[in-house]
């Protein structure tokens, strides 16, 4: 007979419970990490956002006079990139200087953050989609480096969404490496999956 | 010092930083519990961070602030067994046979395996959630069955058949790592 056998049930229950009770703990960036999970949690908490309509007097749907050539075009739409990635915090995937890039912090299990990349020679980038209620002052990125990297984090909760880049207040870009997505008023956005 | 009610009041409102300060508060008390159930130390600091995210969305149910420490277990109790049932599920579709795994993995450790942290806890991962959460409650974290009620919402008489199941499933997984 074991000594495990012999021992009568409460021994042997008090004997693991010795030795499960070493002490745990975790790092000292606990609260840190909460406060700023908490913060994103209750950015993606408001109301539930909407495409304007027709009727609604929007900024975008104003036609835009942009004169740009052919060539210039190209090298916008193949400077313009934006991606997204799940990984753990502060994980690096590329240098978005050179390629373009996005870094995917998981604040907690049911949110990211998601950083979005509009690489050009412009005066102001705004980030519009459905978790900002196509807002088009809503989430502006900010130039870093030569001033031509426009940068913006945006906490998202895991699931699909759908965005596009205002650029100088007035035109509209879509992704165009990401999956796309046309509305009923032909106006092109694209797509990108948190969390998948 | 402030209180638990004044600083859930004050996290009710809008303020993070009074709950941050309630989260240091209990976080420690309740680490060793979620890494019991959970497993794993980095599983545990997630489930621990989900749990009081959970918390602070849902204070304006906290009845009685003055306990809200009762209460935030509560939490932590449901988001821990709630992961401790996916997580099973999730490894019942990568592996069929946990008797080999966990003996394979006792096997390999080449050493006289008894009572060490390690193994028991493996063990104790080899419960189910609602068995592994008793025997946690009551052995690890030392609380009567009256608690465990409240926290679980269980009555007595079922915790103390957890409790006693627990132990009896701990004690054959342990017997036959000794026969290993």
């Amino acid at each position: 007979m074991s000594e495990i056998e012999r021992e009568g049930d409460e021994e042997f229950a008090e004997r693991m419970g010795r030795v499960l009770r070493a002490s745990e703990t975790f790092g000292d960036t606990f609260e840190e990490d909460l406060v700023r999970a908490i913060r994103a949690d209750r950015q993606i908490d408001q109301p539930p956002p909407r495409r304007p309509t027709p009727l609604t007097p929007v900024w975008w749907r104003t036609p835009a006079i942009v004169r740009i050539s052919p060539a210039v075009g190209l090298a916008l739409a193949a400077s313009l990139v934006v991606a997204a990635s799940l990984g753990t915090l502060g994980v690096a995937l590329k240098s978005y200087q050179r390629t373009g890039m996005v870094v995917a912090e998981r604040v907690h299990d049911t949110v990211h953050v998601v950083r979005f990349v509009f690489v050009g020679k412009v005066n102001s980038v705004s980030l519009v989609g459905d978790f900002n209620g196509w807002g088009a002052m809503a989430m502006p990125l900010v130039a870093s480096g030569s001033g031509e990297t426009w940068v913006v984090n945006v906490p998202l909760p895991r699931g699909r969404h759908e965005y596009a880049f205002v650029v100088d207040g007035k035109r509209w870009v879509a992704d165009p490496f990401g999956m796309s997505n046309t509305d009923d008023f032909n106006t092109e956005s694209s797509i990108i999956a948190v969390g998948s | 010092m402030s209180s638990d009610a004044e600083l859930v009041a004050r996290a009710t409102s809008g303020d993070v930083v009074a709950f941050s300060v309630l989260s240091r508060r209990y976080r420690d008390k309740y680490t060793r519990f979620a890494v019991r159930m959970v497993g794993s130390r980095d599983e545990a600091e997630d489930v621990l961070q989900s749990a009081f995210i959970r918390a602070y969305r849902a204070l304006g149910s906290c009845r009685d602030p003055s306990r809200f420490g009762a209460w935030l277990y509560q939490i932590v109790a449901n988001e821990c067994r709630t992961y401790v049932v996916r997580q099973a599920r999730r490894e019942r579709r990568l592996v069929r046979d946990e008797h080999v795994l966990y003996s394979a993995a006792i096997s390999s450790s080449g050493v006289d395996s008894r009572d060490t942290l390690e193994d028991v806890q493996y063990a104790l991962g080899q419960l189910d959630a609602v068995h592994r959460e008793a025997f946690v409650m009551k052995y690890v974290e030392e609380l009567s069955y009256e608690e465990m009620a409240e926290i679980t919402g269980a009555n007595t008489s079922a915790l103390k058949m957890r409790v006693k199941r627990a132990c009896a499933r701990l004690r054959e997984l342990l017997e036959e790592v000794h026969d290993v």
